[in-house]
Parts: C-alpha cells; structure tokens; sequence
C-alpha cells in the first residue's frame, strides 16, 4: 500500500473509536425522535427501549470494532497459508454462553417492565369504548362511567365519531387512570398513539382493554396501525389530555349537546350498520 | 406445445428451447431458477420504487391508496414467495448435487416439475392487476377478515401461494433425499459443505411448515368462496386463528428465506480468509437450533393481538438470538487469523456479516414484549425485516452470484464492476432502510399510503427514498457486468477463487454428469486437502 | 448413481424416503386443519355451537347433528381395508401375485365404499359448510380426507393394473409398499377424525 502501516493496538483502538461514534450518532439521533411518552406505562417503556439499545449498541460496538479490525489485521499480504485454525470447546463454549447471558438478561428485564405496565384499571376509573371502523373511529363516553365526579344515576352516553376526512379528538383527562375497551365489527384495527408508546389490536370477536395514566396536556396524534383498507392511512385521530375540569366541562357540552336533542349516541354499534 | 415428438437421435441436438423447456438436469433447472427469481427481483424492485415514490413527500397523489395497498402487498408477494425462497432453490439446485458429488439430484423429473409450477403460479398471481378490483392488496400477510373483503384478485393470490408451496414442499424433500442417500464416498454428514446444511435444514423447515400455509390458504379460500366462519366471529370463527397459522408458517419461512444465505456466506468468508470455517460443528447446531426455535416463535408477530402468552413467546424470540449470536461468533473467528482478499463476492459476505449483525440487535426490540408494543407496525419493524432480507439474503444473493458464475457460465463477472456495485448497494440500502427505524419510532405505521406533513416524517422519507432509487442504480453495473461477461469466451479454469468443496473439482461449467473423478473426501474441504496434501489437519 | 448410494442405505430407496417426507408434508397439512378444529372448539360455549345458529337457519331446519351409526361402519371398512391392503403387501412379498391381487381388488372396493357411504352421508346432514364453524370444520376436515381417499384409491387402482401386468415380484414391488403406506396414512386420519369429530363430539 505504501503507507507506514499503523501500530496494531492503534488500530483495534481506532476501530472501537469509529464503531463507538457511529453508534453514538445513531443514540443521539434515536434519542431525539424517540419520543419518552406521556403515560407512566410509556416512560417505564421507554426506560425498556434505552436498556435494550445501549445493550444492542454494546454488542455492535465491540462486534464491528472486531471485524474492522480484523479486516485491516489480516489483509493477504503474501501467499503463505494462515494457521488453519478449527475453534475448540472452551472458545465454543464462550459463543454460546455469552449470548445466553445477555439474552436472559434482557428477557428478565422486559418480563419484569411487562408486569408493572400491566396494571388493570379500578372499576370506577373511567372507561372509553373506541370502536374502530374503516375508516374512522367512534370513542364513547358512558356517563354513569366517567372517573372521578360520576354521577352513578346518569344515564346515557355520549360519543364522538370521525371520519376519513374528519379527525375525531379522544377527550382523556390528565393524571387518572383511564380504561380503554377495544372493539371492531369489521376488521382488524390497531389503536395507536405514539406518545403513549403502544397500541393494542381491535379484534372482530374479541375485546381488548389496557389502561394508561397520561401526566401531560397537549394534543397527541395518533393513528390506526393494522392495515384495514383503502383508507387504512386516513384514519387517524387526535388524543387531547386534559385537566380533569376542562374533561368535566367537555362532557357536560356533549351531554347537552348530543342528548339533550335526544339523539342517544349508541356504543356498541358502527357507522353503516 | 404443438410440436411433433422430435426423434432423439445421437448427434442430432434438438432446438435450444426444447432443450430447456424439457431438461431435468439439475444446473439447468437450477439455471432457470436463478432468471425466474431474477427477474421477480427486478419487477418487486420496480413495485418497490412505485412505493417509495409514492411516500417521498407527504400528501402524495402519485398513486391512490387503493392502488398503494396492492403495490406494496405485490411488492412483499414477488420478493418473498417468487425471488428469495425460489433463488434458494437455484443456487441449491445448481450446487447440492455438485458440492456432494453426485450426478444429479435424486428425483430430476420431480425437480423439473419443481421448477415449473412457479410460472404458472407468478403469472396468476400479476394477473390480478388485470382483474376486477385488482391483485391483492391484504397484505403479504393476507389478515383475515380484511383479506375476504377484497376482490377476485386474493383468490389468485391465494391458489397462486397454494401452488407455490407446493413447489417448494415437494422441492424440499428431493433437497432432502438428495442429500441424505447420495454424498460422495467419504462425505460424512459433518463433511458436507456448510451451504449444503442449510439447504437442509431449509428444506426440513419448507417440509414441515409449508403444508399448515397450505392449510391456512385453504381456510381462507373455504371462507371467501364457500360460506366458511373460519375466521368469522359471527359464526364461530376466530379471527386471530389466521394469525397463528398464518404465522405458523411464515415465521420459520423468514429462517427459509436466511439460512442459506448464512450458507453461502459461510462458504466465501474461509475461501477467501484462507482458513476453515471457525466452529464448523457449532455452526450447524446453530442452524439446525434457528430451525428448531422457529417453529416455536410464531406468536412473536402476534404480541398487540392481546391473545399470546407474552412470557413465552418473547422468552423464545430472545433464545434465537443465541444461534445467531453463535453464527456471528463463527464468520468473525473465521476472518480472524486470516489471510483476507477483498474480491467482490467476499465484499458482500462481509456486508452481509455487518448488515446481518444490525438486522439481528434490532429483532432484539421486538423480542422485548413492552418495547414491540411501541414499535409493532411502524416502520422500525420494516428496518428490520430489510436488514435482515435484503442487507442479509439479497447480499448473499449477489455474494453468490459473483462467487459461482465463473462455475455456473465459465466466466468471470468484472471485478471493478462488482465492487461499483457493491459500494453503490451497501450505501443505498442503509440510506433506504436507517431512516426508516427513526421512522418508526417517531410513530410512522407500515402499510400507510400517505401521512401529513405535520408528522414531520417527510425528510427521512424523502432521504429513504434517495436510497431505495441509488439501490435500482446500482444494479446498472451489474448488468453491464453480465454482458460484458456473455461477450467474453468461456475461459474459466475449474478452480477460479482456490474454493474448498467438491464444485470446484470439476470443469467451469461443468459437463452433463458433472464429474469425471472426485478427490477422496477426508474433510469438509476436498479440495483444500488436495491442494495442501491434508497439511493442516 | 446406484454408486453414490452407500451400502448401509439399502433397506429404504430413494423413492421410498422420499415417499416418507411426502407423507410427513401430509400429517402438517392436516395438522393445521385439526388445529383450526381444536381452536374453535375452545372457543365455543357448547359443542356443537346450536346458539350460533340464526332464527333464519333455524326456519331453514338446519341442524348441528351428527349420524354416527353408518360413520361407525365406515370406519370398520376403512379399517378393513387397511388389513387387506397390508395383506396384499405381505403376499407379494413372499411372491405370491395371486393374493396380492385379491388383497388390492378388495382394498379398492372397500375404499370405494367408504366414499360412497360418507358421500351417502353428506345428504342426510342437516347442515351445511356455512352452517357456523361447525359446518366448515365438518365439511373441510371430512372432505380434504375423502379426497385423499379418492386419491389413494386412484393410486390402488393403478398399482392394481401394474400387479395385472405383472410387474412387480417379491423382490421388486416398491409401488405396492408405499400405495399401502399412503393408504395406512388415510386410514388414520380417519380414525382421528371419526373420534374427535363423531365420539368426542
């Protein structure tokens, strides 16, 4: 080549430095778009996710770093033919053993995040019903069921449903857990909202529940994940968390609105049947 | 075929195309298999920058959303049933029967009959563009109840998988009988090269899996066309019991779609380290345990259906990152201590071994149950699957190419060319398919025809696309690599690279019976053996 | 190739382990099935699922209801014929061309009677294949069976024209072998099937 070869440790040492900054580059990129969540099941998530990546950046780091290495290491230089080398046992050993570690590892971690994330809701915490339908959602509010401030003799529920054209805003209040039961008639839909990294599926036959507590306001967006149509991309909504007043308010101009004209909003149905 | 029957008479060679039409030789078959699955390659290619135009800016109207969510169902339905799986079938084809020694596979009519259910099954399956409502357009996963909506076209979707299947299951045992019954004198099975154990576990996993895909097309087509509550509530049915067979299948057929590509890397990272593969034995348990895990992963795909035992499955999915820990153990012990050349089908081995190695850390995310819930569906899954097959299987694919054409045509494609090719295609596939874990994690779902511009998501997407365009360039020096080749005479010694097994011992290209004598078989490198009179053992 | 086939491998021939792999491609296939069989099953409040039924398919007299008295016979026949059928291989393996060819005449007959018997059947059910998954599970798992039996007795059939012919002798009668072994394969099936779906169900 013509060049002053470089001493070998320098090298190893410059391969572990350029792995380490391409994946320092990734984790930055990735800590900048990854979004932490607004629920405390997505921030324990999140703290999952970043467990898993700096163990999945240790990995890459020391295998590249090893390939580079090797690659400048052991170029050809002349035709004399290398140790023929086989592997032996105790080497082997260590290929198996230490992804069995790590992978353990890993494993007890997220079974341990999965317990604490699932954490059903207490019987009067409020419940949303969304019922997912091609192409738009109905999110429906059961007034006898509404959290903290139900009235347990009202009666009648209110609902909000979009359409592709028309993004419908899932009202949830901010700091209580908050119940949602899943359903679809047609076919399978996936709830899922970014912020609260996660989604579950809308099953036909089936009724999916998870319960999150959000702990910041704001207007999320969010969108159907199962491909379930045509306008599978159109079907998006907006989770709005809010305090529990403003909840309050929204409920009662609902309320009004909505039954007040006697058009009691069915949950159960969907548009078109 | 209106032709006569032509009288076979010595000397008298009948017309090329009958020739081929009718040939059950093995490295013919295996040569149609390789233009078959290439040519699926460039058409899903083109169908995936149709995909990737579409969502280089946001809001786009290049296609509809109706035409979208058939392009891209076509797109994964020609990569994966017409290009990856088959191609596996040519390179075998072409190389089991060589690299053991034998004369042929051991059912030459039942691999032509292999072979020939595949056009029938591509064209039935295109032809659903020409159709009332479209090709399908479920999915390559075809989720029932949305995949009985759709139109005529996902019945010739599903008899045309039906068929395909059935190609690859009766190929599978012929792979299979082929290589227990017919290995050269001295080749022991912990002699056989390491392409050839893929190919067998493959073929083990295409045997037993394929025929429940059958099963699952069969229900489905019962429930589209005859009134069957398979997957319908209304009647019974369970929607997620797609799923689980669905799944069933198309898990291990991901391992069908890999191993022999580890194969094929696991033959030119020694060749060209000048050194045994590290770990020969630890290797094939290592495949043969990914077959095995496989088959007991399924509902990893399934963890948002809120109806899978989590622990288990996720316990499962993380177990197959040992294997493949392991693999990874072997091809870096293999470089290790080596004497290393760069030529170009060494070049992709090595960006399969790099591309690999990402595309298994971020599986690992998906084996992390709570972390999937976020990513399921979004575009970070769609990295992954890319890392794997096309950063994997894909660069094997050309790896191989590169490595035996000189073999398989006698000559040598350029090497200038090659590595054009490769830089273009190592950069373009991770500027088409990084973006998109980022992508994914922002919230992008899969299989969405456009997104608003308020997302944010139009620069990464605008840059995946830069990629997926530079990948369709890099094919350019490919083809003009192959010409160049075709108008070269065919001047290729027998060994071209200094190769270790038993294909390198006969002439390039071989004659029709493949060998006139073998080297004693005393290693899993016949030929290293002969070179080095058995030094090093 | 007889060259590349070493010695010890001489108990099974090529075809004969590839006829094997075939058969295990076979009991996959109709593993998927009985499992979407099982799933529904658990699924269902009761066996079989009358609730499902709607006021229309009740008014059209549709019924969840199994006959299992002439299944019951059909079974004694396949079985039967699986005996004779093995016969006829044991016949020809002491060269005896004779018995094998009144083992392989009665095998298909009695094949053939079991297809006309459970056809015969079809038309006295009072439900159909869209009658709930009960009626697809019925009809796809009897009926993929039955083609297999069809299938099977096409392959009888024409090993019984090879053994007219005389073509196959004590050492020599691969076709019969393996003709039996697909039989025993349906055979099976069915007794899997008669239990789960006429005795557990």
């Amino acid at each position: 080549m013509g060049r002053v070869p470089l001493p070998r440790r320098f090298r190893l040492f410059t391969a572990l430095i350029a792995s380490a900054l391409l994946a320092l580059l990734v984790t930055g990129t990735a800590s900048a778009i990854q979004p932490g969540g607004i629920t405390d099941e997505a921030r324990k998530m999140n703290d999952l996710f970043w467990i898993v990546t700096i163990a999945g950046l240790v990995v890459f780091v020391l295998v590249a770093a090893a390939l580079v290495y090797a690659l400048f290491r052991y170029r050809r230089t002349n035709d004399e033919l290398p140790p023929q080398f086989h592997g032996g046992g105790a080497i082997e050993m260590a290929m198996v053993g230490v992804p069995v570690l790590i992978v353990i590892g890993l494993f007890t971690i997220s079974m341990i995040t999965l317990v604490e994330i699932d954490d059903p809701a207490e019987d009067d915490a409020l419940t949303i019903e969304v019922t997912g339908f091609q192409f738009s959602w109905q999110f429906a509010y059961d007034l006898s069921d509404l959290g903290t401030n139900t009235d347990p003799n009202a009666e009648g529920t209110i609902a909000v449903i979009g359409t592709p054209a028309n993004d419908p805003v899932l009202y949830m209040p901010v700091d209580e857990p908050v119940e949602f039961k899943l359903i679809s008639n047609d076919v399978i839909h996936s709830f899922y909202v970014r912020d609260f990294l996660y989604k579950l599926d809308l099953i036909p036959g089936r009724e999916n529940k998870f319960t999150v507590t959000a702990r910041e306001l704001g207007d999320f967006q969010a969108q159907c994940a199962e491909l379930c149509g045509t306008d599978h991309a159109l079907m998006r909504f907006v989770v709005r968390v809010v305090e529990r007043d403003e909840f309050d308010a929204w409920v009662a101009d609902e309320a009004a609105r909505q039954l007040g004209e006697g058009a009691r909003v069915s949950t159960s149905g969907t548009q078109g049947d | 075929m209106a032709t006569v029957a032509v009288p076979q008479l010595s000397g008298y060679r009948r017309p090329a195309v009958l020739e081929w039409i009718t040939t059950v030789d093995h490295k013919r078959l295996g040569i149609l298999y390789l233009y078959f699955t290439l040519f699926f390659f460039a058409v899903g290619g083109i169908l995936a920058l149709l995909v990737r135009t579409q969502l280089a800016v946001a809001d786009n109207s290049f296609v509809g959303n109706d035409a979208y969510n058939q392009i891209f169902t076509m797109h994964a339905s020609a990569m994966l049933f017409l290009f990856i799986i088959p191609v596996w079938a040519g390179f075998g084809n072409y190389l089991v029967p060589l690299q053991i020694g034998a004369a042929d596979m051991a059912f030459p009519r039942i691999n032509a009959l292999s072979f020939w259910m595949l056009p029938p099954a591509g064209i039935l399956m295109f032809a659903g563009f020409i159709v009332d409502g479209g090709a399908a357009d479920g999915g390559w996963t075809a989720y029932s109840p949305l995949a009985q909506q759709t139109g005529v076209g996902m019945d010739m979707w599903i008899i045309a998988v039906i068929v395909l299947g059935m190609s690859s299951t009766i190929g599978a045992a012929n792979f299979l009988v082929t290589m227990f019954r017919m290995r050269a004198p001295g080749m022991t099975m912990f002699r056989m090269p390491i392409f050839c154990w893929t190919m067998l576990v493959t073929a083990l996993l295409q045997l037993l899996a394929t025929p429940v895909l059958a099963a699952a097309l069969v229900m489905l087509f019962i429930d589209r066309n005859y009134g069957g509550q398979f997957f319908d509530p209304n009647g019974g049915g369970n929607v997620v019991l797609w799923q689980n067979v669905f799944w069933f299948y198309s898990h291990p057929a991901v391992y069908i779609m890999i191993l022999p590509g580890m194969g094929i890397v696991s033959e030119i990272l020694p060749v060209f380290s000048r050194k045994p593969l590290f770990g020969y034995k630890a290797f094939v348990f290592a495949t043969i345990g990914i077959g095995g895990l496989g088959f007991s992963v399924w509902a990893h795909h399934m963890f948002t259906t809120g109806s899978v035992l989590l622990p288990f499955f996720g316990f499962m999915t993380f177990m197959i990152g040992v294997p493949t820990g392991v693999k990874i153990f072997n091809w870096l012990g293999t470089l290790w201590g080596g004497s290393i050349s760069f030529p170009t089908p060494m070049l992709f081995a090595l960006g399969f071994v790099s591309m690999f190695l990402i595309g298994g850390i971020n599986g690992t995310y998906s084996a992390a149950v709570p972390v999937d819930f976020a990513l399921h569906d979004t575009y970070f899954v769609v990295a992954h699957i890319h890392y794997v097959l096309f950063g994997g299987s894909v660069f094997a694919v050309f790896g191989g190419l590169y490595y035996w054409f000189p073999k398989i045509w006698g000559r040598k494609l350029d090497d200038r060319l090659g590595k054009l090719q490769f830089v273009l295609m190592f950069v373009g596939f991770n500027v088409a398919f990084f973006p998109m874990h980022m992508l994914g994690l922002d919230g992008m779902p899969r299989r969405i025809a456009v997104y608003a511009e308020s997302t944010g998501w139009e620069a990464l997407n605008m840059l995946s696309t830069g990629g997926a365009f530079l990948i369709a360039v890099s094919m350019i020096p490919f083809l003009i690599a192959v010409v160049m080749a075709f108008m070269r005479p065919k001047d290729q010694p027998n060994d071209p690279w200094e190769g270790n097994t038993l294909e390198w011992a006969t002439t390039s290209p071989p004659p029709d019976y493949n060998f006139d004598s073998l080297p004693p078989v005393r290693s899993e490198r016949p030929l290293f053996d002969a070179r080095h009179n058995g030094e090093g053992h | 190739m007889a060259a590349h086939t070493p010695a010890g491998h001489q108990g099974m021939t090529n075809s004969m382990l590839g006829f094997i792999l075939f058969l295990a491609s076979e009991v996959m296939f109709f593993g998927g099935l009985f499992a979407a069989y099982f799933i529904a099953r658990a699924d269902a409040p009761a066996w079989p699922p009358e609730s499902l039924l709607t006021p229309e398919q009740i008014a059209d007299g549709v019924k969840l209801e199994l006959e299992v008295v002439l299944p019951a016979i059909s079974t004694g026949i396949l079985v039967l014929s699986s005996v004779t059928m093995q016969w006829a291989v044991w016949q020809i393996q002491k060269g005896n061309q004779g018995g094998m060819l009144w083992g392989l005449f009665i095998s298909l007959a009695l094949g053939l009677i079991f297809l006309v018997a459970q056809l015969y059947d079809y038309t006295q059910l009072h439900f159909r294949a869209d009658d709930t998954i009960f009626g697809t599970t019925f009809y796809t798992l009897t009926g993929f069976h039955g083609a297999h039996v069809a299938g099977g007795a096409l392959f009888i059939a024409v090993v019984t024209v090879r053994a007219l012919g005389g073509q196959f002798t004590a050492e020599n009668h691969e076709a019969v072998e393996a003709a039996s072994m697909y039989w025993h394969f349906v055979d099976v099936v069915w007794i899997a099937l008669f239990t789960v779906l006429y005795i557990i169900g």
